[in-house]
């Protein structure tokens, strides 16, 4: 179809003419939205656009781009550090979401139900890690596990007796453990927030009802608060998700960019950062930027199926 | 308040619960405590508990080795820039979409505003950067301040607020009055959402003071860095220098803890904002 010009389309008919009418009418809507629709259409939707492009491209940035179709695809899925950056994403995901989101559950439920002063002042503490950039919790993250000066060994060589000089971030196994302790630290507030306002929002009567009709705690639980909060946790999990498969900060502060002993805290994003930035290699990280779009999208679809949420 | 639980069950989980608290803000407790020792004492064993008395010596050792005063700038410059940016154009494009529902367009147009919020960032970064150099804004501060100034979450958020606060009779009100919309805007919906863009404006001032990657990749020179950057710098290099790292990540912490506990409740209606209006 093509767009009609104000003139012709006023030739054309009464109905286009109130088409035209009317968006004249409203040309102060248009002014006042135009911005957002210029810089998004600008610093958001063309680059994801060209990045599809670029992706079937061999191209540094300086030089001419070449186009090898799907080359870059097929260089990322046979890379076997495309794997392990899958692997220890996927294992960051479901630890990080896992253990964020039932203890901020846990936690929001025993502060609804038990806890007799400051509920607002937990609410608050919990949210502090969350103010503090990722960037910098990893850097306190790497001193209180460091080898020599850290809480963590200082501890350990308390409780046993022996000092303890385990070195902990350069150890395959702990550092993903590690990530996800990073994680779950900082973002346990937020959703401890959502959960103790969704508990609040469910009607007291819901519960004597069900007490009424002679259900013990744990089946008011498991059949009156935990479905009510599904799409909540829905919520909760989704946003785990989009923020681990996009996961950067933490793992490249906590080993100084070089993604750990044996590429063990190697993750999708870190790996699009250095494929971009420290090889050049701009049409395979368009390729592997699209790549984990599509894992975004997949798992997101999981996470819904799996909470079985209608919405 | 909830009457589940006998009174022991309550007090013990009650007590339980600070006790986390505890372990949970003690790396901040231990920050401090490491920021104001000499290095020696930290590597020590026993560890340090107590806050000690080396934090000039180590603020010394601090700036000779990163211009963290500038950085902090550098830092309240963009947040304070990218925050207003974003306060003033989400609300008037919010108040386009909740003021002019009829207009031709105006449902697909919202459609996509929505759709926006979904797309993870990451994805058009290598063309994001790109463009970025393209414009010269390489080693600038303007790719942290303008590119995110069309956010959808905002917009939506603002909408959400301005169809909520500003009843209809007072833009009926002001036309009467000769007002025209863009007036409208300014002198009766802006003071009306004032708390809402408080809270927006708080949530965006925190997410751009904590920003990394972005900083990372544009900016290269030292005198450019913001905050994070400039620590994350500290600690790749100076990183032996525990206490001065620490240090810096006290400084870096600071301001915005101070702000959260100025501004606690703004903060906390920002975050459930997307969960529960949405």
């Amino acid at each position: 179809m093509t767009a009609p010009r104000g003139d012709t389309s006023r030739a054309a008919g009464p109905n286009r003419d109130t088409l035209g009418a009317r968006m004249r009418e409203h040309s102060t809507f248009y002014l006042m939205v135009a911005p957002f629709f210029v810089l998004f259409g600008l610093f958001g939707l063309a680059p994801i656009v060209a990045a599809f492009w670029i992706g079937f491209t061999d191209w540094d940035g300086l030089n001419p781009a070449r186009f090898v179709g799907l080359d870059n695809y097929a260089a990322i899925v046979t890379d076997p550090l495309f794997g392990k950056a899958v692997a220890n994403t996927i294992y960051i995901w479901i630890g990080s979401t896992v253990v964020t989101v039932g203890a901020a559950f846990v936690l929001a439920y025993l502060i609804n139900e038990y806890v007799m002063w400051g509920r607002s002042f937990l609410r608050m503490v919990f949210l502090l890690p969350l103010l503090a950039a990722p960037a910098v919790i990893a850097i306190i993250m790497s001193v209180l596990f460091s080898t020599n000066a850290g809480l963590v060994n200082a501890f350990l060589s308390f409780v046993t007796g022996d000092r303890v000089t385990y070195e902990w971030l350069a150890s395959t196994g702990w550092i993903k453990p590690i990530i996800i302790l990073m994680i779950a630290w900082r973002f346990l507030g937020f959703h401890l927030l959502l959960f103790v306002a969704g508990l609040q929002s469910i009607p007291r009567e819901l519960y004597d009802a069900a007490r009424v009709d002679g259900a013990g705690g744990w089946q008011v639980f498991a059949r009156v608060t935990f479905p009510l909060m599904l799409p909540i946790i829905f919520f909760s999990a989704t946003s785990s998700t989009v923020g681990a498969f996009q996961l950067f900060d933490e793992p490249f502060v906590l080993t100084n960019g070089s993604g750990g002993t044996d590429q063990a805290a190697e993750v999708l994003g870190t790996m699009l950062y250095r494929t971009a930035f420290n090889d050049f290699r701009f049409g395979l990280a368009s390729a592997l930027s699209w790549v984990m779009f599509a894992l975004i999208a997949v798992f997101t679809i999981v996470n819904s199926r799996l909470l079985r949420v209608r919405v | 308040m909830s009457t589940t639980g006998a009174p022991v069950a309550r007090r013990v989980i009650t007590a339980w619960i600070y006790l986390i608290v505890l372990v949970f803000v003690l790396p901040f407790y231990w920050m401090v405590v490491l920021a104001t020792h000499d290095n020696d004492s930290i590597y020590s064993f026993p560890p340090p508990l107590l806050p000690g008395g080396s934090l000039g010596a180590n603020w010394s050792r601090l700036t000779e080795v990163v211009e963290v005063v500038r950085a902090m700038g550098n830092s309240i410059l963009v947040a304070s820039a990218h925050t207003v940016l974003v306060l003033l154009l989400s609300s008037l494009v919010g108040f386009g979409f909740s003021r002019f529902r009829s207009a031709p367009g105006a449902r697909w147009m919202w459609r996509v505003v929505l759709a926006t919020i979904f797309i993870p960032g990451l994805v058009g970064l290598i063309p994001w950067y790109v463009l970025i150099a393209r414009l010269g804004w390489i080693d600038t501060l303007w790719p942290l301040i303008i590119p995110g100034a069309a956010n959808g979450f905002a917009v939506f958020w603002m909408r959400q607020i301005i169809t909520q606060t500003v009843p209809v009779d007072l833009y009926d009100a002001a036309r009467i009055d000769g007002a025209s919309d863009w007036r409208t805007y300014w002198t009766v919906v802006l003071p009306l959402i004032r708390p809402g863009l408080g809270a927006l404006g708080i949530w965006t001032f925190m997410a751009t003071w904590t920003a990394f990657q972005i900083p990372l990749i544009v900016l290269n020179s030292q005198e450019n860095f913001t905050l994070p950057l400039a620590l994350a710098n500290l600690n790749t290099l100076y990183g032996q220098d525990t206490a001065a790292v620490m240090l810096g990540s006290v400084i870096s912490v600071l301001p915005i803890f101070v702000a959260f506990l100025l501004a606690a409740k703004q903060f906390m209606a920002g975050l459930t904002a997307g969960a529960l209006k949405g």
